[in-house]
């Protein structure tokens, strides 16, 4: 009813503030200082361990390491702001790498295995935003049994073997424009547009405001159907994408690639980068932020030669820790 | 148990001249803003102290001081004769101080009885005993009069009955010192007096009670006390047989406040908006009306009658049994919203929680949320946004204390224009609305009146639901009382007072 709390207005303060005795976290101003506090650390601590962590090649090797989940995490950046979810990214990744690898081996050109696993990924997509738009079925339930029959899909089409596409694709996986490694250039160019796209296209405020409340979008002339098919249906293309650049990246598809483990690394990255699980809040800085955390832990891990049996023990720690950050930032504000 | 409990949680019994609280200079500002300044006063058992002011005063500050939610910068509170610092809400709830919200907080999937005994469910070795919740909640309610069958699942219960429970359940969990907030925002008349029935019986019983509300008349019916904020500052606290009706409405607004019946042009023949044997289930039945341009109708009705239907079918949230929609002259198919939008007529909903604006959003963007999408935009620029969005707010004089906020954090009145100017800044061919003062203070009441009358002015069709015969005998040319579904009577305002127009809400004659 009345006026609450009103937004601290930074520089703009006057009024002497009264002492507050309470132990407080360090003012967090700065959108996602906890985070980049967070990576600092990290990186500061792998660079006193390893000399190997430091050098050029191993930071492009990390970067084009999570350019693949990059590309996932922005097209959930985006839909999860907008209230979905999508468990099955990571196993339509898996489904295209299969789709595209064994038309190459086939000896299909390489245009139209990447045009026809493109197409496979973005159709999927629209398939979880049907039946989520049509059904009312919660998208967490939906997209969880998609991502299962997808994970099964994938291991078919593979016949449970290993396909290889040889050098077909090397010049995206391994290649460089400028000395930046092309899956970093592509997920780079996917990152800004999607930023883009939510803060200055009214397509993407859509997205806030329909999952800030459905009830209003609708009621407000949003197209509030059209919008989540659209959403299911990028995150679906960016999903064919990813699977893309992985596929270029291994030089081919085996049982074990992407499928759920990817998705949960990405749901990782946007939710430590704030994204709002409930809709209405979402960054793609944060995100990207989020992504490369993981990834240097990830790769830290793999520098100290720590078992890989830590590997899931940290992102699911450093998840948890991001999570109650995030929590404890939102409750001050 | 059902006998005593009025008196053991007085400690004493009857009322006492010493306060239970007492607040002495407290100040609390929020980034820069005083929201509280120098403010003192005493609330003593067995009395019923109203707390009034306009949004923003500092009312909801001041109650979440009370009960431990924020601490004063300057100044301090005691209760019980002690100095209280850090002051917490677990501490002040020990204390036996008690906040029932304006939003309900039960568990509404659970029973009455459940929700009265919630955190003290009685068991053996874990094991609830559900024999003794019932009997427990029973006599905790019966030990305040209330007739409520403990068996009810509390999301069935209608908004009355559930604030009774809340009350019962802080009563029974040791509340000596309640604070109500607007306890009967959103009632309708019989049901109000219900809860004022039981705020006198709580005081009789010796319990402190702080009541918030908007309703000058039943602050002056209730209370023994009123206190007065403006802009942070108490204006005045006293006995409430000091004080009348007029100065309690210029002490709150710092001036005085006329919100009167302008002379409007007669409307012109044309009819901007017609419903036609609109039906859906049993909660409306062949609901018909030609609204001219220039003219405001309203539809009144008591809360939770066929107007109150109206809104999710004139939208196209919901689509009709049966009926039919005309807009300037042109059919409009029911049941779509976005036909309803293209047709130019605007719904403004009395629920701006749930379906009027998106909290998370700036007040900006919330302002044209609906205008950009009519206008086909495709880019948003925040700084473009800002420029778009200042005529609106200077025009509903929407006020906030940072630049652009989200919406979320304004107060009820300001939230009201911002949904108010969402819409009408959209050019409406006609315009329904609902409750549109619903909580909102007396100056922002006038504000708002006033705006509807220029919107009227300007030819507007304006169809206004409403639960308020006040508001009805302000605003409307023309009005049409609803009870039970149906259309039981239509006056021009004119030719009916106030009066005749309550007696027919309430059950009166057949015209």
């Amino acid at each position: 009813m009345s006026i609450g709390s009103p937004a601290r207005t930074g520089a703009s303060e006057t009024a002497p503030q009264a002492p507050d005795r309470r132990w407080r976290l360090p003012d967090m101003r700065i959108p996602h200082s906890g985070l980049i506090l967070m990576l600092i650390l990290v990186v500061a601590l792998a660079s006193f361990q390893t000399d190997s962590f430091l050098t050029t090649t191993n930071l492009l090797n990390v970067l084009r390491q999570v350019s693949a989940g990059a590309v996932i995490a922005a097209g959930l950046t985006l839909l999860m702001t907008a209230g979905g979810m999508d468990f099955s990214m990571g196993s339509v990744v898996a489904v295209t790498t299969a789709v595209a690898a064994q038309l190459i081996a086939h000896d299909q050109p390489v245009w139209l295995a990447i045009v026809v696993s493109m197409a496979v990924a973005t159709v999927l997509g629209l398939v979880n935003g049907l039946v989520v738009t049509f059904t009312k079925v919660a998208p967490f339930v939906v997209t969880l049994a998609t991502a299962t029959l997808l994970d099964g899909v994938f291991l078919v089409i593979l016949e449970g073997l290993s396909v290889s596409v040889g050098a077909e694709l090397s010049e995206l996986g391994n290649g460089t424009t400028l000395g930046v490694p092309n899956l970093l250039v592509v997920a780079v160019i996917v990152l800004a547009a999607t930023a883009f796209v939510m803060r200055y296209t009214v397509f993407g405020r859509d997205a806030f405001a329909i999952g800030g409340n459905e009830d209003v979008a609708r009621l407000s002339g949003i197209n509030v159907v059209r919008a989540k098919l659209v959403l299911y249906g990028l995150a679906g293309a960016l999903s064919g994408l990813a699977g893309i650049m992985l596929l270029s990246r291994l030089a081919g598809s085996s049982p074990g690639t992407a499928g759920l483990p990817m998705q949960l690394t990405a749901v990782a990255a946007v939710v430590i980068g704030g994204t709002s699980l409930h809709g209405g809040r979402g960054t793609v800085v944060g995100t990207t932020l989020g992504v490369l955390l993981l990834g240097v832990v990830a790769n830290v891990l793999n520098l100290l030669q720590i078992s890989s049996y830590y590997h899931l023990i940290s992102v699911g720690a450093v998840l948890l820790i991001a999570a109650v950050a995030n929590q404890l930032h939102n409750r001050r504000k | 148990m059902t006998s005593t409990m009025l008196d053991s949680i007085t400690g004493v019994g009857g009322p006492s001249p010493e306060a239970v609280i007492r607040v002495r200079d407290v100040t609390k500002s929020f980034g820069g803003a005083a929201a509280l300044k120098n403010v003192s006063l005493d609330v003593h058992a067995g009395e019923v102290h109203a707390l009034m002011g306009m949004n923003g005063a500092g009312k909801s500050t001041l109650v979440k001081i009370l009960s431990g939610a924020h601490n004063p910068d300057l100044g301090h509170i005691e209760v019980a004769d002690r100095v209280q610092t850090q002051l917490t809400p677990r501490r002040a709830r020990r204390l036996g101080i008690s906040t029932v919200p304006q939003r309900r907080e039960l568990v509404m999937s659970l029973t009455v009885a459940e929700n009265i005994m919630l955190g003290d469910l009685p068991n053996r070795r874990s094991v609830v005993r559900w024999r003794s919740v019932a009997d427990e909640a029973r006599a905790a309610l019966d030990g305040l009069g209330i007739s409520i069958d403990v068996g009810h699942i509390a999301g069935d219960l209608t908004v009355a009955e559930q604030t009774m429970v809340e009350v019962a359940r802080e009563v029974r969990r040791g509340g000596r010192v309640l604070i109500l907030d607007e306890p009967t925002a959103c009632l309708g008349a019989d049901a109000a007096e219900q809860i004022r029935a039981l705020v006198r019986r709580l005081r009789d019983g010796g319990v402190a009670v702080v009541y918030i509300s908007h309703h000058i008349d039943e602050v002056l019916g209730i209370a023994d006390r009123i206190t007065v904020l403006r802009d942070g500052a108490v204006v005045r606290s006293g006995v409430t047989g000091d004080i009348d009706e007029r100065g309690l409405v210029r002490d709150m607004a710092g001036r005085d406040v006329v919100s009167e019946r302008p002379q409007r042009a007669a409307a012109s023949r044309d009819v901007g908006l017609a419903v036609r044997d609109l039906s859906h289930g049993r909660s409306i039945d062949g609901f018909h009306v030609e609204v001219r341009k220039g003219e405001i109708v309203a539809v009144l009705g008591p809360a939770g009658d066929a107007q109150s239907r109206l809104f999710d079918l004139l939208s196209g949230r919901r689509r009709p049994d049966r009926g039919a929609l005309c807009v300037d002259g042109r059919p409009v198919p029911l049941g779509s919203v976005s036909r309803a939008l293209g047709s130019g007529l605007r719904c403004v909903t009395g629920d701006r929680r749930s379906l009027g604006l998106i909290p998370d959003l700036s007040i900006d963007e919330n302002l044209l949320l609906a205008q950009d999408r009519l206008a086909g935009r495709r880019l948003h620029r925040s700084s473009a946004l800002a420029r778009r969005a200042a005529p609106l707010r200077d025009d509903y004089r929407v006020v906030s204390l940072a630049k652009n906020p989200p919406v979320g954090r304004l107060s009820g009145g300001n939230q009201q224009k911002v949904l108010l100017a969402k819409w009408l800044g959209t050019r409406p061919a006609a315009c329904f609305l609902e409750d549109p003062t619903n909580g909102v203070d007396v100056a922002a009441m006038a504000d708002i009146h006033t705006l509807i009358d220029a919107l009227a002015r300007e030819g507007v069709a304006v169809l206004l639901a409403s639960s308020s015969a006040e508001e009805v005998m302000r605003l409307a040319d023309r009005v049409i009382v609803v009870r039970g579904g149906r259309m039981v009577a239509e006056h021009e305002i004119n030719g009916i007072t106030r009066d005749e127009l309550v007696a027919t809400v309430l059950g009166g004659e057949l015209s």
